[in-house]
């Protein structure tokens, strides 16, 4: 196991951004106001205990995003808690980009996918518009080392003692604990692959016509928001770190 | 098979545990004469389905088939009646020397991410099964996608290496554990209350039923095994299973 000191871990947003330049082509403008909260104190934040941004995002001429959110925030010099979350506006099904990137020295906890938003047994036709392309990806990356370890993979195993969570989870979702540094970087071009293909769809993305198949919708939405925002371990540390009630606009931010 | 190995009786261990619920045999589905598949004697596989019905339970499908010496194959599915909201049962065995490969799981028949209640009644408390199986040596996600799709939170499924003649028994206990607990949910099994929730169990079950009848034998089994059947076979099995 190779420890990768704090100066060398990744950095996420800088990776994403600059490196790999992700967003080319869109024309990202700051997101002021979220579900009637200023954002403006997430853009960048010193606490006691921790530093860091969550940068949320709509694109300039389209009305089909909720949100695009990216952050870090570094705790005590020992590890940092990343995260990439893209959501559409409820006009659209497209599922839920979302991205997970936690590292400390000795590993890299890593959950990305793209959560349904709808029942997928039910809606076989979702699975085919939205992950026909994911499938390759996801059996591209998937025996990263970490993922699967003594030939046990640990798809859905990060997540499991949340039932809630894995609930959330659509069958393509990558998942696990890496630690060498090259397998780090893997995961990264990873994330880079998904949320490529994410952006791929949400150009294509078309609004949903039937009535009752967006209040399907919106249902499992509100609810995946609702477990994340109130149930995420990570909640938590938010609010040691920002205090009760303040902590509400970071995890409405992250999902 | 090599000499001093014997399949593992899969069917029988099965049948054993589908016989608490006292089934009826059923002979026709949906106008279709199911006793054709009781025993198939082909010149390249032979073996034998049969579907069953119960109190509480609209079908059940529970059979075996060997394309050959090199292989065995065991279903056993478990479809609810339809004024019930249980889940479905699935439980898919192929046997080679080496390797057996297994699915087993308990379908929930709503959106189990919105029914909390469903959920903690059918999926999580299933769960410490879940967490006992996930050591099985050689556990992994279901290779094919329109499968994985289906499944639940708590699917367990593995391509297990037979290294020792012990581990074929142990590929064959998350199908009899499972299957004990979907059991033990029948006796309490209530009729469901509300048009709104007949409505949406009435969906789901048509919607995995329809894709398990299209999909199911085409994912999971290879092109030589789906021929040797024909066609008019496979589509049977399709309607004793699902």
């Amino acid at each position: 196991m190779a420890k990768v000191a704090w100066n060398d871990m990744v950095a996420f947003e800088k990776v994403l951004v600059e490196d790999y330049r992700l967003f080319e082509g869109l024309d990202l403008v700051p997101l002021e106001t979220y579900e009637g909260m200023d954002t403006r104190p997430a853009w960048e934040f010193k606490a006691p205990m921790a530093t860091g941004f969550y940068k949320p995002y709509l694109i300039k001429g389209s009305d089909k995003i909720e949100k695009i959110t990216i952050g870090e925030l570094h705790y005590m010099g020992r590890a940092k808690y990343c995260a990439l979350n893209m959501t559409v506006s409820d006009a659209y099904d497209l599922p839920i980009f979302a991205c997970e990137f936690d590292e400390t020295a000795p590993r890299v906890g890593i959950t990305t996918d793209f959560m349904p938003t709808v029942d997928m047994a039910q809606h076989g036709e979702y699975r085919e518009r939205y992950y026909k392309n994911l499938a390759g990806l996801w059996r591209k990356y998937r025996t990263i080392p970490g993922f699967v370890r003594e030939g046990r993979c640990l798809v859905q195993r990060r997540y499991g003692p949340w039932p809630w969570a894995r609930e959330t989870l659509s069958p393509f979702s990558l998942d696990g604990r890496v630690e060498e540094r090259e397998d780090r970087q893997t995961v990264v071009e990873a994330v880079v692959s998904y949320a490529r293909e994410w952006l791929d769809l949400l150009k294509k993305a078309e609004p949903i016509k039937d009535p009752a198949y967006k209040q399907e919708m919106l249902r499992r939405k509100r609810a995946m928001q609702k477990y994340y925002r109130e149930l995420d371990p990570g909640g938590e540390v938010m609010k040691k770190i920002f205090g009760e009630g303040k902590h509400h606009l970071f995890v409405s931010l992250v999902f | 098979m090599g000499e001093g190995t014997r399949w593992t009786p899969y069917l029988e261990k099965m049948g054993e545990l589908i016989g608490q619920l006292k089934p009826a045999a059923l002979a026709a589905w949906e106008g279709q004469d199911l006793t054709v598949l009781q025993d198939i004697k082909g010149s390249q596989i032979t073996g034998g389905c049969r579907a069953y019905h119960a109190e509480k339970i609209e079908k059940i499908g529970l059979g075996s088939l060997a394309p050959g010496d090199n292989a065995r194959y065991g279903f056993c599915t478990i479809v609810p009646g339809e004024k019930y909201d249980l889940p479905l049962f699935l439980s898919r065995w192929e046997e080679r020397e080496q390797e057996i490969t297994i699915l087993v799981d308990i379908m929930p028949t709503v959106d189990s991410l919105v029914d909390e209640a469903y959920r903690k009644k059918y999926i999580e408390s299933v769960q410490p099964l879940w967490d006992r199986f996930a050591s099985l040596p050689g556990i992994c996600p279901e290779e094919s996608d329109v499968i994985r799709s289906l499944c639940s939170i708590i699917y367990t499924a593995a391509r297990i290496p037979i290294e020792k003649e012990g581990m074929r028994l142990a590929a064959l206990a998350p199908h009899t554990e499972y299957l004990k607990s979907y059991l033990a949910f029948i006796p309490d099994a209530l009729p469901v209350e509300g048009d709104a929730k007949r409505n949406e169990i009435e969906k789901k079950k048509k919607a995995l039923r329809k894709t398990l009848r299209t999909d199911f034998f085409k994912e999971i089994m290879p092109d030589s095994v789906r021929q040797s059947l024909g066609q008019k076979h496979l589509d049977l099995m399709s309607t004793v299973f699902f």
